[in-house]
């Protein structure tokens, strides 16, 4: 049954990763990313229950928050950038 | 793997899907954001409650419930962040009123 699901998060991945290397402006890249990095969370999340066992759910931890201050520096970036 | 965790497991990574295939297909930023700040948001909830029944031991579970938290309490503030950082920079298709460009000049 996990293996729908990592099929569904590798087209899923595919779509975000479209997004990231073909948006035309920079806040469309800053989509893509973030929307990656939800897709790795959860594909974490998928393969941890997989195992049945909670080693690698910590890394989940670092992933979510390190998502949530790249997306709001590059926002100030942007932000600032402009004219 | 149980049945209903790994149907959890299958509605949270379709909806994660959803969110891929809304970000490519719709027009315009605002858009783009809206489907791939959300669906992915709830598809964690759904797939972290399906960890959460199939582990089943006391550390994965509350660390399990922190991740869901945190990403409830970020993703919308992340989303705001850059819609708000890139609102003049990026062409939008808007209804009638401006309502950004109204309330800054009304001050």
């Amino acid at each position: 049954m996990s293996s729908v699901a990592f099929v569904m998060l590798f087209i899923g991945a595919g779509c975000f990763m479209y997004r990231l290397l073909r948006g035309p402006s920079l806040p469309d890249r800053v989509v893509g990313l973030d929307g990656l990095l939800s897709i790795i969370v959860i594909t974490i999340v998928v393969a941890a229950s997989r195992q049945s066992s909670g080693i690698t759910i910590e890394t989940v931890l670092v992933a979510v928050l390190v998502g949530f201050v790249g997306t709001v520096a590059l926002a100030r970036f942007i932000e600032r950038r402009g004219d | 793997m149980g049945t209903v965790s790994g149907l959890f497991l299958i509605a949270g990574s379709a909806l994660a899907m959803i969110g891929g295939i809304g970000s490519v297909r719709f027009p315009d930023l605002l858009s783009r954001m809206h489907a791939a700040a959300k669906a992915p948001t709830l598809g964690l909830v759904l797939v972290a409650i399906g960890a959460a029944i199939e582990i089943d031991t006391m550390l994965a579970v509350t660390t399990v419930i922190l991740v869901v938290v945190l990403q409830l309490l970020s993703s919308p503030v992340g989303a705001h962040a850059l819609s708000r950082a890139s609102r003049r920079q990026v062409p939008v298709s808007l209804d009638d009123v401006d309502e950004l460009t109204r309330d800054e000049q009304s001050d």
